[in-house]
């Protein structure tokens, strides 16, 4: 038996095809012709081959500019552990909660740039939040210079990531646990379990799937960061390029130095990468539902 | 007596009705007698007269140079539209800008100008727009930042020294005329100039650190031993700025270097090294904010200073208004003084240009805006309502450069027109300019917060240089 050919699912598709087209697939298709091409933005482009993988591979600023963004992953663990944290927190009938859950919520609805300004202002070598308070408590004899020390730039960006995603995910983690039945604790609670048990035992595992998911998008965050560096080194990536990420890479080659073919390779790397980094999730995240 | 009166009265009628009747025209005519009738006979020549005809004939009218004396571009496109791009002047420089439209328009019947400003962003948005092909005929680009100089190696701006009549280049100082030459050329008209002073926060510079104005240094490595003054009187951190975005004119100004010869890089000799050095010693004795050190936001220092939270910084006057409006209680603790000398004695020009781009469909009529906006008289006009000087001679025969100034902004008023006089460029072309930069910002990098020693980071960036341009 044949089936009959419609054309009517691909009418009702067209419009948003249409759209994937032109916003997604041609600008991954003009990237990936860049990448082969000698490209400065105002000038046509013109085809070097693979000259641009090559220097990339020779290039020590793409190495610490990917190495970078590999340790920025850490915030991805962080992150989940300190949202389960506080979703545990706030997921108690106590007055106020509510104000609670929303002040938390506060910067994921803050925009980063904003933020970003403001932590500047926090970590200011003259007057800052955080000198001050240190020098007032004597662990500093003079205030530091905390944004041009290339030791802290990049984890303070990435505490301010953490910050910023603590709220959101905290949100997701708690949907999470008011979906697990509550006679499991009471279960748990008569078989003896502390606190502490009570929570490894039951909460983490009736989370799995909001782990999973927070997994997937915080660490595709963390790898593409790009705020956070730009406004809290000045736009500069940092002294030493400290705090140098590959979007913050990609963007310097291809807008502040017009290398754009060269941006566009740096950029086709970081989408391998991310696409390898989101096909391992989905099998991480398939496998333990298959368990569960 | 009834009949004799009816009998008067009958006479009198009569008598009235013959008298009437003698007097009255003749109702008929009598008969005529013959007449002789002598006629003129005039004579005329004949004459053709042709019939005049209607003919329907556009007739052009070129914009050309009429008795106005800022009209100065012959053979303007008539009907030309024509965009300009300024940067940063809005909404400040309004009227200014708007008003100055409107008279060019004048100038030049039938020529329009649309304009647009654009900020933070300028330099993308341009670059940008080469690519969309939407680029402004006429773009008001920074000398100092080298954007002139980016876009004419790119073969993508008009050449003025081409383009424009001699007369109209006379009317620049040559020095400003011929910054940022590509080959020999000048791809630009200077605009508004800056004369760079040192700002001084009379707060931490006079009342905390006990220093006197008049005392300030008048060479540049002199800054070293006054930032540690203050730092050890009033805990403050000099906000000094590296030109991050041309390290070699910091360089060639402050510490005498020749940057090239012979077309080979020659920045690692005992005079870059010096002045390599004094950065790294600053920064090792923290004694400079680091943040303001190496940024490529000349707005990051100023912001440290307009908070209060430096002792002095180098800007230009015009920038006080800003210093004015964001932090009104330091405004009164202000004091300017001239620049510390480098070690080469030159001044480095802090130059506004305007630029035409090549392929613009009319030519003519955006080197006629790019003039009209920088001729003497648009300066002059702009001169007076913020502190910019202009880079034309003949705006400082006006009196209003002569007068004693009174505000702050204006203490380098009557000097202005020796001190733009002498500004020039003394940077040779750097080839592969950007790609330079970055290998001498690495090494100063290095050198200021790895513990490379300044000889070595700037000989490893010399040879990787010379590579680069294959020397």
């Amino acid at each position: 038996m044949t089936k009959k050919f419609s054309l009517t699912p691909y009418f009702f598709l067209a419009p948003a095809l249409l759209v994937i087209a032109v916003f997604i697939f041609y600008p991954i298709a003009a990237v990936v012709y860049y990448s082969f091409t000698d490209y400065d933005i105002v000038t046509p482009p013109q085809w070097i081959g693979l000259q641009n993988y090559i220097k990339l591979v020779q290039d020590p600023t793409f190495w610490k500019a990917l190495t970078n963004s590999f340790i920025y992953l850490i915030a991805t663990p962080t992150v989940i552990v300190l949202s389960i944290v506080l979703a545990i927190v706030v997921n108690r009938n106590l007055r106020g909660i509510h104000m609670f859950r929303a002040l938390y919520y506060i910067p994921a609805v803050s925009g980063s740039i904003a933020i970003g300004i403001a932590w500047r202002w926090m970590f200011d070598a003259q007057g800052g939040l955080l000198n001050g308070f240190l020098v007032w408590l004597g662990v500093l004899k003079e205030p530091l210079q905390w944004l041009a020390e290339p030791a802290y730039t990049l984890p303070i960006a990435m505490l301010l990531t953490i910050w910023m995603g603590l709220g959101y995910y905290a949100l997701i983690f708690l949907a999470g646990l008011q979906n697990i039945p509550e006679e499991l604790y009471d279960a748990a609670l008569i078989d003896g379990c502390n606190n502490f048990q009570k929570h490894w035992y039951i909460s983490l595992p009736g989370l799995r799937p909001q782990i999973v998911f927070v997994g997937v998008i915080s660490s595709l965050a963390a790898i593409e960061v790009f705020n956070e560096v730009f406004i809290l080194t000045n736009r500069t990536g940092g002294v030493l390029d400290s705090a140098l990420t590959m979007v913050f890479y990609i963007w310097r080659q291809a807008f502040r130095f017009s290398d754009a073919g060269y941006g566009s390779a740096l950029a086709i790397v970081l989408l391998v990468i991310t696409l390898a980094f989101s096909i391992i999730n989905i099998r991480v995240q398939e496998r333990g539902l298959e368990t569960d | 007596m009834n009949k004799k009166r009816l009998f008067l009265i009958v006479s009198l009628l009569t008598l009235a009705s013959m008298i009437l009747s003698a007097c009255a025209p003749q109702a008929t005519q009598a008969p005529q007698e013959p007449q002789v009738v002598v006629e003129t006979q005039v004579v005329r020549e004949t004459q053709i007269v042709e019939q005049t005809k209607v003919v329907e004939k556009i007739v052009e009218v070129t914009p050309t140079p009429g008795p106005n004396p800022e009209a100065v571009i012959e053979g303007v496109e008539p009907n030309a539209e024509i965009s300009l791009w300024t940067f940063w002047l809005s909404p400040t420089f309004d009227d200014y800008i708007q008003s100055t439209i409107a008279r060019f328009e004048s100038t030049y019947p039938g020529v329009k100008v649309t304009w647009a400003d654009h900020q933070a962003t300028f330099l993308d948005d341009y670059r940008n727009s080469f690519a969309a092909g939407t680029a402004p005929d006429v773009a008001n680009l920074s000398d100092t930042e080298g954007w002139v100089r980016e876009f004419a190696t790119k073969d993508l701006l008009l050449s003025m020294s081409d383009n424009l009549p001699q007369s109209v280049i006379d009317q620049y100082f040559p020095g400003l005329f011929n910054l940022q030459l590509v080959n020999g050329k000048s791809y630009q008209v200077p605009w508004y100039q800056a004369i760079s002073i040192e700002l001084i926060n009379n707060q931490i510079y006079g009342e905390k650190a006990g220093l006197k104005v008049e005392d300030f240094p008048t060479k540049y490595y002199d800054l070293a031993p006054l930032c540690k003054t203050i730092k050890e009187k009033t805990g403050t951190l000099c906000d000094i700025r590296l030109t991050v975005t041309d390290l070699l004119r910091d360089m060639a100004y402050q510490g005498g270097v020749k940057v090239m010869t012979d077309g080979k890089f020659t920045f690692d000799s005992p005079e870059a090294a010096t002045w390599l050095q004094w950065y790294v010693d600053l920064v090792k004795a923290n004694l400079v904010d680091k943040t303001a050190l190496v940024t490529d936001q000349d707005r990051v220092g100023l912001e440290i200073f307009t908070s209060g939270k430096a002792a002095f910084y180098q800007t230009g006057p015009q920038l006080i208004r800003e210093v004015r409006a964001s932090n009104p209680g330091l405004y009164g603790y202000l004091a300017a003084v001239p620049l510390p000398a480098g070690v080469s004695g030159a001044t480095a020009p802090t130059s506004m240009a305007m630029s035409v781009k090549k392929d613009t469909k009319f030519p003519k009529a955006s080197l006629a805006l790019a003039v009209f906006f920088t001729n003497p008289r648009s300066q002059l006009e702009f001169s007076k309502i913020v502190g910019i000087y202009p880079s034309t001679p003949a705006s400082y025969d006006d009196p209003f450069f002569t007068v004693k100034p009174v505000a702050i902004e204006e203490s380098v008023r009557p000097l202005a027109k020796d001190l733009i006089s002498v500004q020039a460029d003394i940077m040779p072309e750097i080839p592969q300019f950007q790609e330079v930069n970055q290998i001498v910002l690495d090494a100063v990098q290095q050198a200021l917060f790895n513990n490379v020693p300044a000889q070595q980071a700037l000989s490893d960036a010399v040879a990787k240089a010379n590579a680069l341009i294959g020397k």
